[in-house]
């Protein structure tokens, strides 16, 4: 469905993602691990695009992505859930979700996805005439998830979803989004920091090590390899 | 540019003045010349403290009234001479300055210029309240030249000429002092400029300082050649700063030829519209004058000095520096036994509003030694190396240096102590050659510009880049940007240098490179303390790594013992991971 072959992503000179080869196929989940600027988050604005690829290829759904600006990406499907949640503060949670099905394929389905969303996340259907700006961290998070489900999308990105949240919301958040996959059979790709938690939940992962990718492999395989600890800690 | 060359060009400027004003014989083009002369003055005036120094200042004709409102006021009132008397309103105009930067200089950026607009409207109301609506110069029959009043135009030429380069010199004295260069330094990045040993107050006072008195002597004649009558809408009004404004802004900001060519440009355009147009398509002189000033701007958005200056031929090249010879043989000195502790971090703690950024840390610094300090994103690390260089005030917890306390000293303070610091995000100056961006650090301990220059270079040496030095940045790659912030830092002869990131997002060429240098720092007697998130490029060059996380001392040690550590795995990993990789650890971990 996705493929990067070779892609590379150079911000000012400096070399954020260098020769990323990697695919995530229909329905499956992937993770993406590694430490602090790896350059995790440029991949996913690379798919998205916010990020400019400098080289290499990058497919979806055989077709190639590097000349559409970020709205025709959005509109093929592919929905990005950013870092640091990037919800709208000033207005409310139902603005934030209705503003999340703008592209046209979701906008006929808003009720329904709309009704999803909320099953999926019942606070914010008690909070929903709230300005979004007044929610706690973990219902943000939740929010933003639910903003990128309103796009009815294909592919999710999920930029860690965990960032800033406490361990006991973070559980909560992980078994949202197996619950989202479960239920719906969305391709998702996921950006995280936290190793365990991520590799658990996907089918596949990848190591990414200073923009390159260090190591995949099934979640077994990875969790499992010692070889993950080196990536973060260099020796 | 080379020194003499602007000195050649002040001459030009002052042969042009001349042979302009003996050429010229109606008293209507002389009366034009004065003018070009005297905006140009006050543009440069303006150019001292908001083109150098970036500081814009949109209440600059508060020093320009001062200076026409005193002159004449002690003319009238006390007799005096003005050729006294501007001086007169130099010195009150200084004293202004003195008084509006005290307070003002507190805002930074557009607050800066907001609050500045206020000064002229107060200078305004009170020369109403004072009752100094209209002051005439008083005639002086039997004393013409002592009260500056001549039946001969060209003679306001001379004494505006004269004014404009005085003040060119002055300009250009500012440009190439050490002054000159912290200025630069502070309009591109204060808190940078400070970390370089520079008084950024001290510094923008001086230009305030410098940039009053030729704008109130620019005043002073203004009056006495061209007002007659001094009124508070003639000289504290919006014109004024408005014609400063334009002059620079077509003509080009820092440098001393803007001024003059916009003066040069726009005056004369202005007033021969006014007579020629003006006279029967009223109001039309207004639309051509805008239509002029936006082609200008749209066509050079930086002024016309900078768009019609010729790309110097030695914008660096991007020269790989690995393959420089030199830089393969590096002195990579087993690291020496620990010498005395340098420095000393106490129980800092530091907490921004709801976050705990820093929470009783604790380490020493050994002399001679490459210390790492890791910790992921958010562990307080940046927070850590601003309270240790003055940028911050920690809440709790002390730093010593060489034993004294040093806590709470300003950091260009610290700086001339000895610590070094070097930024992760470069802001280089891009008019400015390789070479003079490294000058500002090179000035922290009081040097002679030659000297300082000297001194620059071998920095530069140091780091591999003394081929760049005379080229401009514009080129340099992200390493050799990185190099240069480290000859910044090494500039200002620290006994220790502080570096923030300085492997970041570099290629894996690059981290060995800068590698290099910094054993190289290091052996050359400069202790070196890094900052950096990923853990793997310290583990070699670092002889000990300290761990923060979330603001604590999570691990202190050589880099071995550090990534074997249970609690730095599990900060890095979590806590599941360590689980199931070091399950006796993570045992003994649970309380």
């Amino acid at each position: 469905m996705l493929r990067l072959s070779n892609l590379s992503v150079s911000y000012g000179g400096l070399r954020a993602l260098e020769d990323v080869s990697l695919e995530v196929n229909e329905g499956e989940f992937v993770a993406i691990v590694g430490p602090n600027g790896a350059g995790k988050t440029t991949l996913l604005k690379a798919i998205s695009g916010s990020a400019r690829v400098g080289g290499g290829r990058l497919e979806y759904r055989g077709r190639d992505l590097t000349p559409l600006p970020p709205h025709q990406r959005a509109a093929l499907g592919i929905a990005h859930v950013p870092e640091g949640r990037r919800i709208f503060p000033s207005l409310t949670v139902m603005e934030n979700l209705e503003l999340g099905s703008y592209r046209r394929a979701a906008r006929g389905r808003r009720a329904e996805g709309l009704e999803s969303v909320m099953t999926l996340f019942p606070v914010l259907q008690e909070r929903r005439q709230q300005a979004a700006g007044s929610l706690s961290g973990g219902e943000q998070q939740m929010l933003a998830l639910g903003r990128g489900l309103m796009a009815a999308p294909e592919l999710l990105l999920l930029d860690e979803p965990s960032q800033g949240l406490a361990p006991r919301i973070v559980e909560q958040i992980f078994e949202t989004i197996d619950r989202i996959r479960r239920a719906s059979n969305l391709t998702i790709l996921l950006v995280e920091q936290r190793v365990v938690e991520a590799l658990e939940l996907c089918d596949r992962g990848y190591v990414l090590e200073t923009g390159r990718v260090a190591l995949e492999g099934t979640h077994a395989a990875l969790l499992a390899d010692p070889r993950v600890q080196r990536a973060y800690l260099g020796a | 540019m080379p020194r003499d060359r602007g000195w050649l060009g002040i001459a030009a400027v002052v042969a042009v003045g001349l042979v302009l004003s003996l050429a010229l014989t109606e008293r209507y083009h002389h009366r034009i010349l004065t003018l070009v002369l005297l905006w140009a003055t006050m543009g440069l005036a303006w150019n001292v403290i908001s083109g150098y120094a970036g500081q814009i200042s949109f209440g600059h004709q508060a020093f320009f009234g001062i200076g026409a409102y005193v002159t004449v006021l002690l003319a009238a009132k006390l007799h005096l001479t003005p050729w006294l008397g501007m001086l007169g309103g130099a010195g009150v105009a200084v004293l202004a300055a003195v008084l509006i930067g005290a307070p003002t200089f507190r805002l930074a950026g557009i607050y800066f210029g907001l609050a500045t607009l206020a000064y002229p409207l107060i200078f305004r109301i009170l020369m109403d309240f004072l009752g100094y609506q209209e002051v005439a110069i008083p005639m002086v029959r039997d004393h013409p030249v002592l009260f500056m009043q001549f039946e001969e135009p060209r003679t306001f030429d001379l004494l505006a000429l004269a004014l404009l380069a005085a003040t060119l010199v002055l300009s250009r004295l500012i440009e190439t002092s050490r002054l000159g260069y912290s200025l630069r330094a502070i309009k591109e990045n204060e808190q940078a400029a400070e970390a370089m040993g520079v008084d950024a107050f001290r510094c923008k006072m001086a230009a305030y300082v410098l940039s009053a008195a030729p704008a109130a002597l620019a005043g002073a004649i203004y009056a006495h050649a061209i007002l007659f009558v001094v009124t508070p809408d003639g000289v504290f009004g919006v014109i004024a700063i408005v014609q400063t404004l334009t002059v620079c802004l077509v003509g080009g900001v820092g440098t001393l030829w803007g001024p003059v060519i916009g003066a040069a440009i726009m005056i004369p355009i202005s007033e021969i519209l006014d007579t020629t147009a003006g006279d029967r398509f009223p109001g039309i002189q207004g639309v051509v004058y805008g239509a002029t000033l936006m082609a200008i701007m749209m066509w050079a958005p930086e002024g016309l000095f900078w768009r019609l200056r010729r790309r110097p031929a030695s914008i660096a090249r991007a020269t790989p520096v690995a393959t420089a010879p030199g830089t393969a043989e590096a002195p990579v000195t087993a690291p020496a036994a620990p010498g005395p502790v340098l420095l000393e971090v106490r129980g800092i703690s530091k907490a921004f509003i709801g976050l705990q950024a820093l929470s009783e840390v604790s380490f020493d610094v050994r002399e001679g030694e490459i210390l790492g300090i890791i910790g992921p994103n958010g562990a307080g690390k940046t927070t850590l190396f601003n309270v240790l260089n003055g940028f911050l005030l920690p809440d709790r917890g002390e730093v010593r240096w060489g034993g004294a306390p040093i806590t709470g000293l300003q950091p260009h303070v610290v700086c001339r102590r000895g610590i070094g610091r070097t930024f992760q995000v470069v802001r280089f100056f891009p008019h400015l050659t390789v070479l003079e961006n490294v000058l500002v650090g090179a000035f922290a301990h009081g040097a002679a510009p030659a000297a300082a220059r000297e001194r620059a270079r071998a920095s530069l040496g140091q780091v591999g880049l003394a081929g760049q030095a005379d080229t401009l940045p514009a080129g340099l790659t992200t390493l050799e940007l990185r190099l240069m912030e480290l000859a910044r830092g090494l500039a200002t002869s620290p006994r220790l240098v502080l570096l923030d990131e300085p492997l970041a997002g570099l290629s894996a060429d690059g981290v060995e490179l800068m590698a290099v240098m910094i054993r190289r720092t290091r052996a050359a007697g400069v202790t070196v303390v890094i900052i950096e998130h990923t853990i793997q490029a310290l583990v070699k060059l670092a002889d000990r790594l300290v761990v923060l996380d979330h603001g604590r001392r999570l691990a202190e040690g050589a880099p071995g013992e550090v990534t074997r550590n249970p609690a730095v795995i599990e900060a890095y990993l979590g806590k599941r991971w360590l689980a199931r990789h070091a399950p006796n650890h993570a045992a003994t971990l649970q309380p």
